[in-house]
C-alpha cells in the first residue's frame, strides 16, 4: 500500500522533547527534590548466600537516622514484575530479608537528612550471621540433589509450593513427531550455546522519590516502564488502596527492560517514607544498580534435522535458564524463548524443554529482546552451518524456511498467537544481498594474511506487543485520553513511557495525521496513574503498535465529536459523514470542511464555540487490547575484520534492514538500528558480569571499569552504516505501523558472528567472544605467529 | 569548611564547602544544574562532563575546592535563548534519544568544534569516546557533530519511496 | 554446609556518588610546603594530583587517608623541557599536555602513543604523569614507554632529592619505592636519538585499561637491530623490562624469522595472571604480538625520520 499522502508520518520531524534535552532541562527522577526530603541508603548483604541472625540498628538510630529492617515490612513474598497473570506468577522476593540469596541483597535501609549522614548510618548497622554458605553460581551445580536449597517454599499465584533441586519454573512443549522427523532427516546438527550475564548499563541508575501526602496518600516518582504496575505492587505489598497511591511518570534515562519490574528500591523507599512520615529519595549508585538487575544466562542445547533440499524435518530445543537469586517472571521467558525459536523457521516437528534454575547471582530480568537476541544468535548460527553442510546459499535456506506471511506466529509464547499479515523479509534479504556485495564475500579457507574480512547475514524479528485474539497468560492492554482544549489544541494522556526511542512522539504524529493538527499543538500531558487508564508496560516493542493504535482510535472518536459539533455550528451540513478534517496550509490552521465546497470552519472556532456556548469538553477516553502481535522483521548484513594475531575484531560495514510497516519517524528507525547494533556488538565481544567463585561478588568491585560497552571509537562511521526500510503495511497497526525497539537488535549478534566465521572459519558458541577465545582457536590451527 | 568562589555559566557563586565535596554535587544540589549527570562516579561514563576554563573535565572526580577562581560551564549556560549550531544539529539529526547523556555530548562537541573547526570523523570519535551512550549507537551523534562543524556533509535519506 | 572462611564484602560502605568519609585537607602552594606536610603526616597522607585514581579508590573504600594533600595548585611542577640528551617532565604535567607536546612526539614517540591510548580526553585533561606512575598499576600505560627510554624519577623530601631508575621505582601492584615523606617531583627521560620507539596495547574497548601492553625502543643499522629495549605492562606484578629478550634481538635482521624466535623468550620474563579482563595464556601470547607490532612501528618511524 502506498505511503504517499501522509502529512506527518514517514517523514523526519524533530521530536518534541529534543530541545529541552539538548538544553539539559529535562528532569529525571534523581533530579527531583522535595522540601524536607530525606535521603535513603540501602544496607546490603556482604554474603551471597547466608542466613542473618540479628540486625543491630542501635548505632544508626542514635545517629538520628530512620531505620527499617525486615521486621518493619509485611513479610509476604512478591514478584516485582506484574506482566503475567497471577496464576503463573512465582513469588519469592521480600522487600528486606533475613535470608540474602545474592551478594548485595537488601537487608535493611536508612534515611537521613543528607547522603553523607545516611551513608554513615548505613555503615553503622551491624549484621550478625547464623550461617554462611558457599555461593552456587552454576545452574547445573544448583540442580544437583546435593546442592543446598536457595529457596525452600515460594508462592505460585496464591498457593505455597516447594522448590525441588533449585528449579524455579519449567515449561515443556511438543508438536508433531520429533523422532520421526529426525529419522527423515538427511543431516542432523546438534550444538550447545551459552551467553554472558549482561547488564543493561542504561545511563540513568534507578531512583525513586516517595512523598507522603495529606490524607495517607503517597505520590511516587520513579524510573519505571510501568507506572500502573508499580502502583498495583505497592498497593498490594503495603495494603494501601490504589486510590491512595499515585505513581507519576518521569522521563527515564534508558531502560532496556530493567524497569519492566518495579525496581527493589521503590518498596524500600515507600517503607522508609511510611516510617519517617517524610519524603524519601533513594538513588542507586552505579554499583548498586548492577546489583539490582542484569540479564538471565542462557544455556541452550539445540538439535535440528534437515533434508538435502534444505527443508527442516525436526528440532529439539533445551533451554536451561540461570535466573539468579529471585524470579523476575522467568516463567514467561521459558515461553518466549520457545516462541522466538518456533517463529524463526518451520521446524515441522518440535520438542522443547525449558528449565529455570536459581543461583546466587543478581536476579535476572528482561534485557532488550527477552531472550530473542540469544535464541536468534543460536538459530542463525546453526542455519548457517546447515546451509554450508548442504551446499545451499545461506540466504536461500532462510527464504525457504522462514515463518512469514500467512503463517501462525507466536513470538510471545504458546498462548499469544496470531497470523502474519505483513512481511518484508524477501525484500530486505535480497536488497541487502546486493548492497553488501554478498556474492563476492569468498570462503573462509580462501582468506589468508593477518587481517581477514568476512561478511555474515542473519535475520530475525520481534513481536509488536503481546496482544492476541485470546486472553492468554500475558496481560497486554492500554488506554489513553485525548481532549480538545478550548483553543483547538490537544492534551494527550497516556501511561506509556518513552525510554528514549521516541514512542510518544510516534503517538503525537499518529494523532496529528488523523486530525490534521500540527504536533506542536498536541501536548504530551504530565501523566500519572490517577489520570490515565491502565497500561501494562512499555515493553515488548509495543509502544507504537499498541499505544499508537490506541491514540489513533482516540483521535477517531474525537474527530467524530468534532464533526458533530461542526454540524451543530454550520447548520447547513446534513450529517457528520459529509465532513473532512485537515490542515489548511493557506490559513495555517486545522479546518473542518465539506469536500468540493468552500464551506469550512477552523478547529479553533469549533473548540471556542463549544466552550462559549456551554456545550462541554470534546474528549475521548479509550482502552485498547490489540488482537495480534505482528512480527517486525529485521535483517542484518555485517562485514567485520579480524586481526588474527591479537584476536581483536572490528566492524567494517553494516546493512541493517527493518520491516516496521509504516516508518512513523524514519530518524528514530535509524536510531534504533544504530543503537541495537552497538548493543549487539557489546553482547558479542565484551559484555558479561563475571562472579568471583569464592565470594559471589561481581568481579571488578561492581564498578563499570570492568563492564565494557562499546564507545564512540568502537562503532562505525555514518557512511558505513546503511539502513533499509521495507515497503510494507501492517493492517492491524496504526496507519500500517509496527514496533522496532527489540527487533533492531535481535538478529545482529548472529550476523556479526557469521561474519567472523566467514573471515576465519571458526564458530563460537559461548559469549562474549573475547580476544583470548579467538586467538586460542586460531593457535590450535597453527595460524598465529607463535 | 572551605570558602570557594568561582563563576558558573557566567554568574559568580560563593560557598562554604567541605573539602570532600564533589563538583558534581555542588552543581546539582546547590545550583540546580541537573544537566551534570551522575552515571558511574568513577570517570568511566563521562556523563558529568563540564567545561572548566574551557577544558572538559569530569565533575564526579573534581573537588569543588579545586575550581576556586575558575569559570565553569554546563549545558544550561551554553545558550540563553538561541540554540547553538551543535544543539540544533543534535535535534535535526535525531541524535537525541533518552537524553541522559546528551548534555555531556553537547559540551564535548562544542569543545571539539572550538578546538578543531573542521574535524574528521576520527577526530569526532576521539573527542566523543569519553561519553557513553546506550541508546543511539553514536551514529546520529557523529552526523550531528559533523553537520555542526565546518565539515558538515550531506545526509543519507532512508525514507522509503 | 556452613563455610566460615568466606570473606564478607562490605559493599554498603562503597558509594561512588560522594566521598563517603571525611579527611583533613591541605592545599599547599609550594613544593616546600608539600614536603613539610608529607614529613609531618607520612603514610597517613595521600597526594591528590589529577584525582582520577585516588578519588575512585576513596569512593570504593580501598584507601581512606586521614589527610589529603592537594598539589594541583603548586606552580612549577607542570613542564616538559629539553635538557641536552634528556627531556625533563614535571610530575604534575597532565597527560593531555604530554600528548600535545612536540618534544614528546619527537623524542619519546612511545610515550605519545601511550598517552593517546589512555582514557578519554576528559581523563587526560585531569590525570598527571606522576600520578599514573605513583599509582603503580601493572597496567599503567606511561610506564613501558618510560622504561624503554631509560627514565629516571626524582624523589623529593625535606632531606633533599634522590634519583632512581624508573625500573627500580616499582615494587608491585600499588607499591613503589616512595618513602612516606617523599614526592615524585620529576621524570627524566632519555631522548631517542639514534633510534625510535613505539607503544602498543590491546584492550576490550577503545577506552580501557590494557589487557597487555608493550613499548619498544630500537636502533637499526642496515636492517640489523643494533640495540633494542622492550618493556611490558599488565603481564607481571609491575611494568618491567624484558632484558633477556632485548639481548637476543641484538644483531638480528629486523624483519627476520629469528626475531619471532627471540621473542619466545618473553615467556620466561613475565608472570601474567588470569583475571576479569583476560587470561594469563592470552597475555603471554599477546605480549609477543605487541612487541612485534611496536618494533614495526618504531622501525617505520626510524625510516621515516621520526626520531631525534
Amino acid at each position: 500500500m502506498s505511503q504517499l499522502g501522509f502529512r506527518f508520518l514517514a517523514r523526519r520531524t524533530p521530536r518534541k522533547d529534543a530541545e529541552p534535552k539538548v538544553r539539559g532541562l529535562v528532569k529525571y527522577t534523581n533530579d527531583l527534590e522535595y522540601p524536607g526530603m530525606l535521603i535513603g541508603r540501602v544496607v546490603r548483604s556482604p554474603y551471597a548466600f547466608a542466613d542473618i541472625k540479628k540486625i543491630d540498628v542501635s548505632e544508626a538510630v542514635r545517629m538520628g537516622a530512620v531505620v527499617i529492617t525486615p521486621d518493619d515490612i509485611p513479610q509476604k513474598p512478591f514478584n516485582p514484575r506484574l506482566v503475567s497473570v497471577d496464576e503463573v506468577t512465582f513469588k519469592d522476593t521480600y522487600v528486606l530479608t533475613y535470608k540474602p540469596r545474592y551478594l548485595g541483597e537488601p537487608v535493611a535501609a536508612v534515611a537521613a537528612s543528607s547522603e553523607e549522614l545516611a551513608q554513615r548510618a548505613a555503615e553503622a548497622i551491624r549484621l550478625e550471621f547464623e550461617r554462611v554458605y558457599k555461593p552456587i553460581l552454576d545452574p547445573f551445580e544448583a540442580m544437583s540433589p546435593s546442592a543446598p536449597r536457595i529457596h525452600e517454599k515460594i508462592m505460585k499465584g496464591d498457593k505455597w509450593i516447594d522448590v525441588e533441586n533449585n528449579i524455579a519454573a519449567r515449561l515443556d512443549y511438543e508438536e508433531g513427531d520429533v523422532e520421526r522427523g529426525f529419522s527423515e532427516a538427511d543431516y542432523v546438527l546438534e550444538r550447545g550455546f551459552k551467553t554472558g550475564k549482561r547488564y543493561h548499563m542504561q545511563l540513568e541508575p534507578k531512583a525513586v522519590l516517595c512523598v507522603p501526602e495529606p490524607g495517607g496518600k503517597l505520590t511516587i516518582y520513579t524510573t519505571t516502564q510501568s507506572i500502573h504496575n508499580t502502583r498495583i505492587l505497592i498497593s498490594q505489598l503495603f495494603n494501601i488502596p490504589e486510590s491512595r497511591v499515585n505513581v507519576v511518570k518521569v522521563p527515564i534515562g534508558g531502560s532496556f527492560g530493567s524497569s519492566i519490574q518495579t525496581n527493589y528500591l521503590v518498596p524500600i523507599a515507600v517503607a522508609l517514607c511510611l516510617k519517617a512520615g517524610k519524603p524519601v529519595k533513594i538513588a542507586y549508585t552505579r554499583e548498586e544498580d548492577m546489583l539490582d538487575h542484569s540479564n538471565f544466562v542462557f544455556h541452550f542445547k539445540i538439535k535440528i534435522g534437515a533434508r538435502r533440499d534444505g527443508s527442516f524435518t525436526a528440532a529439539e530445543f533445551t533451554n536451561i535458564l540461570d535466573v539468579g537469586a529471585h524470579q523476575v517472571q522467568p516463567y514467561p521467558l521459558l515461553g518466549t524463548s520457545l516462541g522466538w525459536f518456533v517463529s524463526m523457521y518451520k521446524w515441522r516437528n518440535l520438542r522443547y524443554r525449558g528449565i529455570a534454575v536459581y543461583t546466587n547471582k543478581v536476579p535476572g530480568c528482561a534485557l532488550r529482546g527477552y531472550g530473542a537476541p540469544e535464541v536468534q544468535w543460536a538459530v542463525e548460527t546453526m542455519v548457517d552451518e546447515i546451509a554450508e553442510a548442504l551446499g545451499i546459499d545461506p540466504i536461500e535456506i532462510r527464504l525457504k524456511n522462514y515463518v512469514g506471511r500467512g503463517d501462525i506466529f507466536w513470538g510471545q509464547g504458546p498462548t499469544v498467537r496470531s497470523v502474519i499479515k505483513s512481511d518484508g523479509v524477501p525484500e530486505l534479504l535480497l536488497k541487502g544481498r546486493e548492497l553488501i556485495n554478498w556474492d563476492k564475500r569468498g570462503r573462509p579457507e580462501e582468506k589468508k594474511g593477518r587481517y581477514r574480512r568476512g561478511i555474515g547475514v542473519a535475520r530475525g524479528f520481534h513481536t509488536s506487543g503481546a496482544g492476541g485474539p485470546i486472553s492468554g497468560e500475558v496481560i497486554d492492554y492500554t488506554g489513553c485520553i485525548l481532549k480538545l482544549n478550548e483553543d483547538g489544541s490537544l492534551d494527550y494522556l497516556t501511561a506509556l513511557q518513552d525510554h528514549g526511542g521516541g514512542t510518544l512522539d510516534a503517538h503525537v504524529k499518529i494523532i496529528a495525521e488523523e486530525l490534521g493538527v500540527p504536533p506542536d499543538l498536541i501536548n504530551l500531558a504530565s501523566a500519572s496513574t490517577e489520570n490515565t487508564p491502565y497500561d501494562v508496560c512499555t515493553h515488548a516493542s509495543r509502544g507504537t503498535f499498541v499505544g499508537g493504535e490506541c491514540a489513533r482510535r482516540a483521535a477517531q472518536i474525537l474527530k467524530q465529536k468534532i464533526f458533530e459539533t461542526a454540524v451543530r455550528i454550520l447548520g447547513r451540513v446534513v450529517n457528520p459523514e459529509a465532513l473532512r478534517i485537515g490542515y489548511d496550509e493557506k490559513l495555517g490552521e486545522t479546518v473542518v470542511y465539506v469536500e468540493g465546497s468552500d464551506l469550512k470552519i477552523t478547529l479553533r472556532e469549533i473548540a471556542r464555540t463549544a466552550w462559549q456556548r456551554n456545550w462541554g469538553t470534546l474528549v475521548a477516553a479509550v482502552t485498547y487490547r490489540a488482537t495480534s502481535a505482528p512480527p517486525s522483521f529485521t535483517v542484518y548484513y555485517v562485514e567485520v575484520e579480524v586481526d588474527t594475531w591479537t584476536g581483536k575484531i572490528k566492524p567494517v560495514r553494516v546493512v541493517a534492514g527493518a520491516d516496521v510497516g509504516t516508518p512513523v519517524n524514519p530518524d528514530m528507525v535509524e536510531g534504533q538500528l544504530h543503537g541495537g547494533f552497538a548493543m549487539a556488538w557489546g553482547m558479542a565481544f565484551s559484555e558479561d558480569t563475571k562472579y568471583d567463585p569464592s565470594t559471589g561478588e561481581i568481579m571488578g568491585r561492581m564498578l563499570i571499569t570492568d563492564y565494557k560497552i562499546p564507545t564512540a571509537q568502537d562503532v562505525l562511521p555514518p557512511e558505513e552504516f546503511k539502513v533499509l526500510i521495507a515497503n510494507t503495511y501492517e493492517p492491524s497497526g496504526p496507519f500500517g505501523a509496527k514496533g522496532l525497539g527489540e527487533a533492531a537488535m535481535n538478529p545482529a549478534v548472529g550476523a556479526i558472528l557469521n561474519a567472523v566465521y566467514n573471515a576465519i572459519g571458526v564458530r563460537f558458541y559461548e559469549l562474549p567472544v573475547t580476544p583470548d577465545k579467538v586467538v586460542k582457536a586460531l593457535r590450535e590451527r597453527g595460524e598465529t605467529p607463535w | 569548611m572551605v570558602r570557594v568562589s568561582f563563576r558558573v555559566n557566567g554568574e559568580p557563586v560563593e560557598f562554604d564547602v567541605k573539602p570532600s565535596e564533589l563538583l558534581i554535587n555542588t552543581l546539582r544540589e546547590k545550583l540546580g544544574l541537573t544537566s551534570v549527570r551522575y552515571g558511574c562516579g568513577i570517570g568511566e561514563c563521562g556523563n558529568c562532563t563540564v567545561l572548566v576554563n574551557g577544558e572538559p573535565v569530569l565533575a564526579c572526580l573534581t573537588l569543588t575546592v579545586d575550581v576556586d577562581g575558575c569559570e565553569v560551564l554546563t549545558v544550561e549556560g551554553l545558550s540563553k535563548s538561541e540554540l547553538t549550531r551543535v544543539q540544533k544539529a543534535f535535534i535535526e539529526e535525531g541524535a537525541v534519544q533518552c537524553g541522559y547523556c546528551t548534555p555531556a555530548f553537547i559540551l564535548m562537541a562544542e569543545y571539539l568544534v572550538r578546538s578543531k573547526p573542521e574535524p574528521s570523523i576520527d577526530d569526532v570519535r576521539e573527542y566523543l569516546k569519553g561519553v557513553l551512550c546506550r541508546c543511539t549507537g553514536y551514529v546520529n551523534i557523529f552526523k550531528a557533530v559533523l553537520k555542526a562543524s565546518g565539515s558538515g556533509r550531506g545526509r543519507e535519506r532512508v525514507d522509503k519511496g | 554446609m556452613v563455610v566460615s572462611e568466606i570473606p564478607p564484602i562490605n559493599i554498603t560502605a562503597r558509594n561512588t556518588r560522594i566521598i563517603p568519609f571525611e579527611y583533613e585537607y591541605y592545599e599547599p602552594r609550594s613544593l616546600k610546603e608539600v614536603l613539610e606536610l608529607l614529613d609531618r603526616y607520612g603514610d597517613q597522607a595521600r597526594i591528590l594530583a589529577g584525582g582520577t585514581d585516588l578519588l575512585v579508590k576513596m569512593k570504593a573504600r580501598l584507601v581512606e587517608p586521614r589527610v589529603v594533600i592537594n598539589v594541583k595548585k603548586i606552580d612549577g611542577l607542570r613542564y616538559i623541557v629539553e635538557d641536552g640528551e634528556q627531556v625533563r617532565i614535571g610530575a604534575l604535567t597532565r597527560l593531555r599536555d604530554v600528548e600535545n607536546s612536540e618534544l614528546v612526539k619527537k623524542y619519546i614517540p612511545a610515550l605519545h602513543d601511550a598517552v593517546k591510548s589512555m582514557g578519554s580526553i576528559q581523563i587526560r585533561n585531569m590525570a598527571t604523569i606522576g600520578g599514573n606512575l605513583c599509582n603503580a598499576s601493572p597496567a599503567a600505560d606511561t610506564a613501558p614507554p618510560l622504561l624503554v627510554h631509560n627514565a629516571k624519577v626524582v624523589l623529593s623530601s625535606v632531606g633533599g632529592d634522590r634519583v632512581l631508575p624508573l625500573a627500580e621505582f616499582f615494587k608491585g601492584p600499588g607499591l613503589t619505592m616512595l618513602k612516606p615523606n617523599e614526592l615524585l617531583r620529576e621524570i627524566i627521560v632519555e631522548k631517542s636519538i639514534a633510534g625510535s620507539s613505539a607503544f602498543k596495547k590491546v584492550s576490550r574497548v577503545a577506552v580501557d585499561l590494557a589487557i597487555a601492553s608493550a613499548a619498544v625502543y630500537v636502533e637499526v643499522e642496515d636492517g640489523f637491530i643494533r640495540n633494542a629495549r622492550i618493556a611490558l605492562g599488565s603481564v607481571a606484578p609491575k611494568p618491567l623490562r624484558a632484558v633477556k629478550t632485548e639481548s637476543l634481538l641484538r644483531g638480528l635482521r629486523i624483519d627476520s624469522r629469528e626475531v619471532l624466535n627471540a621473542l619466545k623468550t618473553i615467556d620466561e620474563e613475565i608472570s601474567p595472571i588470569t583475571d576479569v579482563r583476560s587470561t594469563a595464556e592470552y597475555r603471554r601470547y599477546a605480549s609477543k604480538v605487541l612487541v612485534l607490532d611496536a618494533l614495526e612501528v618504531a622501525y617505520a618511524r626510524l625510516k621515516g625520520g621520526v626520531h631525534g
